[in-house]
Parts: structure tokens; sequence; C-alpha cells
């Protein structure tokens, strides 16, 4: 069984075998030693995670009850935006940018005294698949610091699979959660669009993206989302959780419950990758489920149908970014519209810029109906084929990334085989679903494998029962050696 | 195929630059992204309509004067700001 770090860390506390200003300084050491190696946290927040953590020791001296949150060192991707701390999204334009508001999941956390140890690395604007697209430079991943972390939360998992973070918060547009936590060998969960408040969270496509916990076992995850999963006024697309906590169900057996596998989704994977999709499977049917085979054509369509709507998306929501009201300003121009061309042209990477031209381009006039409209015709074809698949299965298993973790540098030269590596994450976010990842094996480099659990619409509750029961049986996660044994 | 012209054009609705040097590559790589992109005209237009995820429907609620931020902290963030206002070279003459 994977103990629940949050749990065992909570009772600690509770206990008094430590207190939180020593739980709290453990982490901030081994952040220090670490990170050099790791390059997981962009901005490091000592003073104010000890603050918090004094808060917290005050309450347990009094006597008080502490909130399951309470006291427990985690971190937040840059592109959360944090009330007068740094958030960069790791990019040149907002390098030096300080929000003057939280995020709806940042405060909510706030408010139940979570020790915010820094802010971590990331693609810059959440565009990339490795990290290295960050301004500052990837995240390593820390089963092997020659490879990298992933992304494009690539710093959150690093962090928490290198143990310089208990938990921590990502987002996730087309993998962006769950690839990284594959990639390290840890748990990511994208929710059902509108689950979690996107307030804050600096955007890249709004119809595609979400907030999500990365821990290292599926029972931290079910806890972070019970916490975050909140309605919010100021996140118009917000429903919050639908029904019961999602812990009250996480251990229920799942006898008879019907695992869908796709022929698709196996299509072009890596054979370790596949041959431990399958082993998962047969576990599944030792637990008492049932295997059943359907068929998901449209996902071929997937890809492309991602590129083309959140590329649009993000050339609409990237148009804020002139150097007028914040980040960075060009230091000579001639005028304002060069100011701003000059602004954007040096302060944005070389990926973000390919993907505003991408999505200003099929917006443009004579290529509008050819593709933005196509693909949003093809969008509601792929939701309906996953509203036809969960006619037929509770949940879907499917690789969460055709490989494992690459080696730096080597994100391949080729554009479209990049963006390849997100042809398993991609629909779940095309179709609003809610999606974990869990490590399922190890290939002959000792590199981690991921498998992904797909739900329908805010049936968060049954991927982490499913997915619960398969880490109890298949006990498949091992600690990295970095950072902090508890 | 693309164009340069197409991409020169595309980067003047972007506000972005494209140098010199940059242009080849660029139009080599926007056009492969492309012609992936095209993929999808070989897909069968079902015609399936698509206007919101999870079937969304408009939040309404009345309209009620709160506090809003500091305009010093909004400030803050700017390069250049003069007199209460975010400052910018003159547009006009």
């Amino acid at each position: 069984m994977i103990e629940s770090k949050i749990v065992k860390l909570h009772k600690m506390l509770e206990e008094k075998e430590i207190s939180c200003k020593e739980l709290t300084q453990r982490y901030i050491d081994a952040l220090q030693k670490d990170n050099a190696q790791l390059n997981a946290y962009v901005t490091t927040t000592p003073e104010a995670a000890l603050e918090a953590a004094d808060k917290v020791d005050e309450k347990i001296a009094k006597g008080e009850k502490i909130d399951i949150l309470e006291g427990i060192p985690m971190t937040l991707k840059d592109n959360i935006s944090t009330d007068g701390i740094r958030t960069t999204c790791c990019s040149k334009i907002l390098e030096d940018y300080v929000p003057i508001y939280d995020a709806t999941v940042w405060k909510i956390l706030k408010s139940q005294n979570a020790v915010l140890l820094g802010k971590t690395n990331m693609d810059e604007f959440a565009m990339g698949s490795s990290c290295e697209n960050s301004y500052f430079g990837g995240a390593k991943n820390p089963h092997n610091i020659e490879h990298v972390a992933g992304g494009s939360s690539g710093g959150v998992a690093s962090a928490v699979g290198g143990n310089i973070a208990v938990y921590g918060l990502g987002s996730d547009t087309g993998g962006s959660i769950r690839q990284p936590a594959s990639f390290c060998g840890i748990v990511g969960m994208k929710p059902t669009y509108g689950a979690i408040s996107r307030y804050g969270l600096i955007a890249y496509a709004s119809s595609f993206d979400q907030i999500g916990p990365i821990t290292t076992s599926v029972e931290d995850a079910a806890i972070v989302y019970d916490v975050i999963s909140k309605y919010d006024k100021m996140d118009s697309t917000s429903q919050g959780r639908k029904g019961a906590p999602v812990c009250d169900t996480l251990k229920n057996d799942i006898k008879g419950m019907k695992i869908g596998l796709a022929r698709e989704y196996l299509d072009g994977v890596r054979d370790d990758v596949r041959q431990s999709v399958e082993q998962a499977a047969e576990i599944y049917k030792s637990l008492g489920a049932e295997i059943v085979y359907f068929d998901l054509p449209a996902l071929k369509y997937a890809l492309p149908v991602y590129y083309i709507l959140a590329c649009a998306e993000a050339s609409s929501n990237l148009g804020r970014y002139d150097g007028i009201r914040y980040g960075y300003k060009a230091e000579s121009y001639r005028d304002v519209n060069d100011m701003i061309k000059k602004t954007r042209s040096t302060g944005f990477g070389d990926e973000v810029k390919k993907r505003i031209l991408l999505g200003t381009y099929v917006l443009s006039s004579g290529y509008y109906d050819a593709y933005y409209k196509k693909a949003q015709n093809l969008r509601g074809t792929i939701v309906n084929s996953f509203k036809n698949a969960f006619k037929v299965c509770d949940v879907i298993l499917a690789p969460t990334v055709p490989m494992t973790a690459f080696e730096n540098g080597h994100a391949v030269s080729d554009p479209v085989e990049t963006y390849l590596t997100d042809i398993c994450t991609v629909p779940v976010n095309i179709a609003g679903l809610p999606g974990i990842s869990v490590p399922c094996g190890y290939n002959a480099n000792g590199m981690p494998i991921g498998m992904q659990l797909i739900g329908n619409t805010f049936e968060e509750a049954k991927i982490l029962n499913a997915a619960w029961q398969y880490e109890n049986a298949a006990n498949i996660y091992k600690s990295s050696d970095f950072g902090v044994k508890l | 195929m693309v164009s340069k012209e197409e991409i020169m054009k595309v980067a003047i609705l972007s506000k972005l630059f494209v140098a010199d040097d940059e242009i080849d590559s660029l139009t080599k790589d926007m056009g492969e992204i492309i012609a992936f992109a095209d993929t999808i005209n070989n897909a069968a237009d079902e015609g399936t309509d698509f206007d919101n995820i999870n079937n969304l429907s408009n939040v309404l609620r009345e309209d009620e004067v709160v506090a809003s931020y500091d305009r010093e902290k909004i400030l803050a963030n700017a390069k250049d700001s003069d007199e209460g206002c975010f400052l910018v070279k003159n547009i006009m003459k």
C-alpha cells in the first residue's frame, strides 16, 4: 500500500511528534540543497512558509483542531497568481510581475494555513511537454536528472517527485499535469472542466485549462481535490464538485466496475508502455473489474483539433501582453505600436510566438472556416464519442504518454513530433473530462511509466476509486533519492 | 503550403516582428504544423454543434457595487505611470 503523506504528516502534527516549524524547516533545507540539481523552483518563499508554520503551531499548542492540509508544505505552478509573490509563467514578459490578488485555489489553501515553499518551474505560458521552454531553464527528472521532468507543470512534478514539496497544484491544458506526473513516477489529476476555479490562473486556452493536484499517492490527490473543488462566483465556468467528497468512496471495492480499453489509445505507443498498461488491465481483472473493448475512431483527429483550438484561444488570451500595464517593456521604440511589437517579440519565447502565429492564422479571414470552425465541429464529435463510450464502461484505461521521459535537450527539434507526445492526454481536455495519471511501471532504464484513467464528467470519485485500488494492488511507486525522507 | 508573405501578414496581426534571419525556418515550421492541422479536413463533417464545454449556461447576477483594487497597487506593476495613469507615448498629434 502506498501511504498518504498528507495523512501521515497531519497525524504527526496533531500528535506533536514534529512541530510544523521543524517540518517546514526540513523541507526548506532539502529544497535549498536539491533545487540546484532539480531546478524545480523558480521562486522560494521560506519566510512566508515559516510564518504560516508558526500559526499552525500556535493552534496546535492551544489544542485547536487543524484542517487536513493545514501546515503541509506545498508548492504552486508559477502561473497561479499569488498576492505579493512574483508570478512569472516562466516568461521574460512576466519576469518581475507581482500579482495584487490570489487565485481562488490559493485563497482556499491559504485560509487553511497551507505552507507555500515557493513557485515552481513550467514551460513558458504552459506551452510545452518538457519544461525546457521555461525562461529559467527546464526542471529535471528526480529519477534521473539527465532526463526532463516533462511539461508543462514540470517544476511541480520535479518538486513532488523529488520530495521537496508534499504536494503541488499544476494546470493542465493538453496534459500538463498528467504528462509530467507520468514522467516523474507520481500521481497527477486533471479534474472535470469547471470543477476547480480558474480565477487567478494565468490563461493559456480558457476552454481547456484546469487546475489540479500533483501528489505521490492517489489518496493525497483525493484529499487535495476535495478541499479545492468549490464553486466560485469569480469564474463564470465554475461548477464545483458534484456529489459527496471523493475521499468517502476512495477505498470501495471495484467488483463489477467496467474498465474500457480503446484500441486507438494503444496504437503507436512504445512497447514497454503498452505492456505496463496491459498488465494493469490484468490487475483490474484480478480485482473483479470487467475489461470491455471499444473503438474511439474520433481520437485520430484529437491532436490537430487541440492544437488549432488551443492556439486560437492562446492568440487571443496573450493579446493582453503589451508592456503597458505590467511585465516587460521594450527599452527603446518609435511609437506605441512599435513598443508593443518590440515588447512581445523580445518578451515571448519561440514556442509561444509560434503558437500565437498559428492561432492567429486559423482565426484569420479566409482560414476560419477550414480550421477553427471545422475543429470546433470535430470537438463536438469527440465529445459525443466519449459520451457513447461511457454507455459501455465506467472508466477508460489508457497510457498517459506514448513514451517515458526523454533526455534533456532531446525534446525533438521536429515541431510536429514534439506535439505527438500529447496524443493520449489531449482528448480529455477537448471533452472536458477528468483524467488521472498513476505510476504503472518502469522501463529498462528505470524511468517511470504512467497510466491514465479517464472518467465521465464530474465522476472524479470513480477514477480515484479505480486508481486507488490499482495503486494498492500493484504497489508501483518508488521514491526518488532526493529530498525529505519521512 | 504557407508562404513567407502569409507568415508576415499573420505576424502583423499578432503584433510580432519576424526577423529576416528567422523567416525561413519559421515558414518551414509553420508549414509543417499547418500541414498537420490540415489532416482534420479528411474527417467527415458530422455537423456536430459545439458551443461550449459541459453544457454551461450564462451565469447572471444582480449588479452590485463592490470595492476594487487600490490604484497605486495596480500601477506598481507598470513600467511607466504618471498622475495615477498608465503612461504611453502619444498616439495622436
